[in-house]
């Protein structure tokens, strides 16, 4: 028969066994519905919000385009273009300082901010909000006789000022005009230290911050007009100002941070929901699987009346296939609608603009993951289904069939396998990431079989040490004998387990080392823009200071790798984080005591010649750097070109002072720069010294390093707990694996439940049993899946992070109990029937 | 005269069907002496079956009395009666009841190990070797014949040598010298242990065995006759 006439018959077939519902499905529907959801609720999210950059990318940025420079002001020509080419532009200093409120009792309360300074056109788009609800330039200018500036919340709550109150910028006093609740250009920034201030730059004249070295950046933010070609203005600013370290933004892309942040997370997330799909697959499987063994006889009926192997695989491919649509379509409506219909909520926990809608494109991503999971794990089981033969119906089912479905099977579940994970590196954009993922959801499903095999095995072999404790043996003999549920369990529960372990190793020891161990080695203070006149005096402060252990200062300035040999820097290296942005360059004639040269040499003390390089060793090695390389550094808008001559240790591990760059005195001295320094005090002397610095040079700014630690160890916090959310998707179908293991095995249970109230066990004994089975099962799962955790938090650790690995054993023990009660709870809540029912009903029923 | 072992009085048994209650067993009433073998027989859907699961506790009457070496199993609770199994009755089915996740060694152990008896395996090690399976002890029942398994099943109701031996069609599911074999086995655990035996089977020849065979007709009893 051809195949269409055996395709016809098999859909009839196929429409007649499903006359019967739904109900031995749900499992397989919710496995499916709850992967695929997951996926397109994170993809709708991440669309939300990239629509949302992109729709308010002018508001974000500031301007249709901008213009940024490090360290400096534009210069006449550069404004003149800009003048020329834009229907208005706003001109914005972005800094770090001090704010301080003196106090009646003379003490100082400080606090660090990031500085504003902007012209009479900010913002060029969009609103300032500020409380009391007044425009920007009313509470600029709240006072006759003093200037005035708008803070932050956090800023002044931590200064305890209101509006009206006064504080001190650098050697100036302003009033605080409002508070400041919306900055509609915030996302552009990047990693801010302080909460935000913004003021007048004509007010900052006298306060002796934005002194010539000073560390700032620049912005230009330009409206152009309608019409403009965005492509061209931007060619004609970087090939027209190519050496000047010229930085182009523009509002198709306002926070490019942002989006490139939230592109790799969501693709994180989605990648974590692909381990979900998968613990479903596992799901889908067994639920197949069963499926299929109750209709042995069917089949094999179906088989002695003449089907062939074709009918009878079409005719459950069909089956499974209708359901699984169904449950891809209903994940497809969850993922789709719920963050719509959640919209309000989530844009409110949302640091950026969002726009909620339907995205088909995100909606087709996890209906093809969907379907070709769906495929992966059915084919296994429906290719087992076609090898029912006629004699099964004479022989018991359990020994029927051979254990590999044909190779041609095979084959085809492997293309389906490759598609399914070359379609997961081509949405995500990161093959690497990909391969890992599937690497370690192929490992660990991998491990966790052979840990359920393994813990068969044990329980089989602890079976003569429970002889005497009946409730025991009988939970090691299920969990150990035939139709064990140990391996759904521990697959199912394991997966999920398994990467929350890991995230909440990896977490703990990331931050562990970030807010433990980190301040023991790193200095108390950073202190920058230090002019080179206030050097002695601070030095001196210090020094003498018995408080204090250690002082490391060097001058600093800043600067953009643009040339490597004369290529341009990204040609060369690629996107290499050093070409970033800019980058901390200091000078220095004899070699630092601290500095180890790993290769070549240092120009020494008295060198005079053309300028040298010495460039961190680890960073030159990945950016594929040789000795003797040109390299050209555009500082202050002058590029300076030197020769590779040395590469050195650089640690940046300790948050100490690291340079990628140093270069020989006489090719930086005459650029107007500024001094760094960083202070290592006891805890105690820390206030005193920020105090003494701060009355006698304002314009330094002290960055207190645990601030700064706090700060990054929130924003871990944040990315560990987006991951742990997606991780808490897959345990949720673990779950229902588990729930779909328990269901499939009630039978049973309630079967062995007869016999041992026929032979004398009390419901007491029983529900013992029952539950020790559970629990058993479940802290096996959980210690398998806390080995592979940690296995996999060490690998990231140690290969990826560079950092020390210490289990973090509350998480642990918190895996261990989450598996056992999970499991606990499923088993327990298929109790009720083999303890209620009564024995006669079920004997005679299998009589 | 000695108290009857087991005791039925006017012991009825009505399950809810789809088209209504359906009256199983229309008031027994029926003694059975200590030690005697009792064979009841009668066409499928009689009620042998349900009489034996009464007997049994295993099944609950709608009406009337059970009482079993004293006790009255239609107070009891579900838990006193699986008890009171444990403690003076074996039950063999036709369909054997092995526990498929346990071996045949641990399928009689385990009501032995239900009444608490240290030596639980070395005394079902002597079962399993009584009924000649000495060799199969670490077989799962899937592993085993229909002959075996309910050799095994032979070995586990009588292994806490009970009072009372019920068995429900034992050889039903097996051919012919293999059921000829379970029923020499039966008798001669019965025979050796002096257990009372209520023996449920088609077989009229099998039921000839016995001390005395009652017929079941509808729910109700026949005729009761004496075997010779």
């Amino acid at each position: 028969m051809s195949l269409a006439a055996d395709a016809r018959l098999a859909l009839k077939f196929a429409s007649r066994e499903l006359r019967g519902g739904l109900s031995g499905f749900r499992i397989l529907l919710a496995c499916l519905a709850i992967g695929v959801a997951a996926i397109a609720g994170v993809g709708s999210i991440r669309a939300a919000i990239e629509a949302g950059l992109e729709a308010e990318g002018a508001a974000l940025l500031g301007g249709d385009a901008e213009v940024s420079f490090t360290y400096r002001f534009a210069n006449e020509e550069e404004r003149a273009w800009m003048t020329e080419t834009a229907l208005s532009v706003s001109e914005i200093a972005d800094f770090r300082s001090m704010a301080t409120v003196p106090r009646e009792d003379g003490s100082t309360d400080r606090a660090l901010t990031q500085i504003k300074a902007v012209d009479t056109t900010y913002p060029l788009i969009g609103t300032v909000g500020l409380s009391p609800d007044i425009p920007l330039p009313e509470a600029l200018s709240c006072a006759a006789d003093t200037p005035c500036i708008v803070a932050e919340q956090l800023l002044t709550d931590r200064l305890g000022l209101t509006p009206g109150d006064t504080l001190r910028l650098g050697s100036k006093t302003f009033v605080l005009g409002a508070i400041l609740t919306n900055e509609p250009d915030s996302a552009t920034g990047g990693f801010g230290f302080g909460p935000r201030i913004i003021v007048r730059r004509a007010d900052l004249e006298g306060s002796g911050l934005l002194q010539p070295g000073t560390l700032f950046d620049s912005h230009y933010r330009m409206t152009l007009p309608e019409g403009a070609d965005i492509d061209a203005i931007k060619a004609e600013a970087e090939g027209r100002f190519e050496s000047s370290g010229l930085r182009w933004r523009d509002a198709r892309n306002g926070a490019p941070g942002v989006a490139r942040f939230v592109d790799r997370l969501g693709a994180f997330l989605i990648l974590v929901g692909l381990s979900g799909l998968a613990v479903g697959g596992v799901g889908v499987s067994a639920a197949v699987r069963a499926y299929l063994a109750r209709k042995t006889s069917v089949i094999a009926t179906l088989r002695t009346l003449g089907a062939t192997r074709q009918v009878i695989f079409l005719t459950y491919f069909l089956q499974i296939g209708a359901l699984a649509l169904l449950g891809i379509v209903a994940g497809l409506l969850l993922g789709g609608f719920v963050p719509l219909a959640l919209a309000p909520i989530i844009a409110d926990q949302l640091p950026v603009p969002a726009r909620f809608g339907l995205f088909p494109g995100t909606l087709a991503e996890a209906a093809i993951y969907g379907a070709l999971t769906a495929l992966v794990f059915t084919l296994w089981p429906l290719a087992r289904a076609e090898e029912v033969r006629a004699a099964t119906l004479f022989r018991d089912a359990l020994s029927a069939g051979r254990a590999l479905p044909r190779p041609t099977y095979l084959v085809v579940i492997a293309v389906f396998l490759a598609v399914l994970v070359g379609t997961a590196a081509l949405f995500s954009g990161t093959w690497e990431l990909t391969l890992w993922t599937a690497g370690g959801i192929a490992f660990a499903l991998v491990l966790l079989r052979l840990a359920g095999l393994l813990l068969r095995a044990a329980a089989r072999r602890a079976q003569s040490a429970a002889r005497g404790r009946a409730p025991l043996r009988w939970a090691l003999a299920s969990i150990g004998g035939p139709r064990s549920e140990a391996l759904p369990v521990v697959l199912s529960l394991g997966l999920g387990l398994s990467v929350l372990a890991a995230v909440g190793q990896i977490d703990g020891n990331l931050r562990g080392a970030i807010t433990r161990e980190l301040p023991d080695r790193a200095p108390s203070f950073f202190f920058v823009d230090i002019q080179k006149d206030q050097m002695p005096a601070f030095l001196d402060r210090v020094e003498t200071d018995p408080a204090v252990s250690r002082v490391d200062s060097a001058p600093m300035l800043r600067g953009i790798i643009t040339r490597i040999n004369g290529r341009p820097a990204a040609e060369v290296a690629g996107d290499h984080w050093v070409l970033r942005g800019d980058r901390g360059v200091t000078y220095s004639g004899p070699l630092p005591d601290t500095t180890r040269i790993t290769a070549g040499e240092w120009w020494g003390p008295d060198y005079d010649g053309p300028p040298q390089i010495s460039f961190a060793a680890e960073e030159a090695a990945e950016m594929g750097l040789n000795l003797g390389d040109e390299m050209t550094i555009n500082i202050l808008g002058r590029d300076i070109t030197g020769t590779v001559t040395s590469f050195r240790e650089v640690d940046f591990s300790t948050a100490g002072m690291g340079f990628i760059t140093a270069m020989n005195p006489s090719a930086l001295e005459g650029a107007p720069h500024s001094f760094i320094a960083t202070v290592y005090a006891d805890a105690q002397a820390e206030a005193a010294i920020l105090r003494d610095i701060g009355n006698e040079a304002p314009n330094v700014t002290a960055i207190r390093v645990r601030d700064a630690i706090d700060r990054v160890a929130v924003l871990l916090q944040g990315i560990a707990s987006a991951t742990s959310w997606g991780a808490a998707a897959t345990l949720l179908t673990g779950f229902l694996v588990l729930i779909g293991a328990a269901l499939s095995g009630e039978r049973d249970r309630v079967y062995e439940a007869a016999v041992l109230k026929t032979l004398g066990a009390s419901r007491r004994r029983i529900l013992g049993s029952l539950a020790l089975r559970s629990a058993l099962l479940g802290a096996g799962a959980g210690l398998v899946a806390l080995a592979a955790g940690i296995a996999g938090a060490w690998a990231v650790s140690y290969f990826v992070l560079e950092t020390d690995f210490a289990v973090i054993w509350a998480n642990a023990l918190a895996i261990v109990l989450g598996g056992l009660l999970a499991n606990l709870l499923a088993g327990l809540a298929f109790a009720w029937r083999p303890l209620s029912v009564r024995p006669a009903q079920v004997l005679r029923a299998q009589d | 005269m000695t108290d009857p072992i087991l005791s039925l009085n006017d012991a009825r048994l009505t399950l809810d069907g789809n088209a209504g209650p359906v009256d199983i067993l229309r008031g027994i009433t029926l003694d059975v002496e200590k030690g005697e073998t009792l064979g009841l027989i009668g066409p499928s859907g009689s009620g042998k079956s349900s009489l034996l699961m009464l007997m049994g506790g295993l099944e609950r009457a709608t009406g009337g009395q059970i009482t079993a070496l004293g006790h009255d199993l239609t107070a009891m609770s579900e838990d006193a009666l699986a008890r009171f199994r444990r403690d003076h009755m074996g039950v063999v089915f036709q369909s054997f009841h092995l526990i498929p996740t346990m071996t045949a060694l641990e399928n009689v152990a385990t009501p032995l190990e239900l009444a608490g008896k240290p030596d639980a395996f070395e005394r079902a090690a002597e079962e399993l070797a009584a009924v000649g399976l000495a060799g199969r002890a670490d077989h799962y029942p899937a592993q085993m014949s229909g002959g075996e398994q309910q050799r095994v099943a032979l070995a586990r109701a009588s292994a806490p040598r009970p009072d009372i031996l019920l068995a429900d069609e034992p050889t039903g599911n097996l051919d012919g010298p293999n059921g000829q074999a379970i029923m020499d086995m039966l008798f001669g655990l019965r025979d050796r242990h002096g257990a009372t035996l209520v023996l449920v089977t088609h077989a009229p020849d099998l039921a000839q065995r016995c001390d005395r065979v009652i017929r079941l007709r509808d729910g109700a009893l026949d005729r009761a006759e004496a075997a010779a």
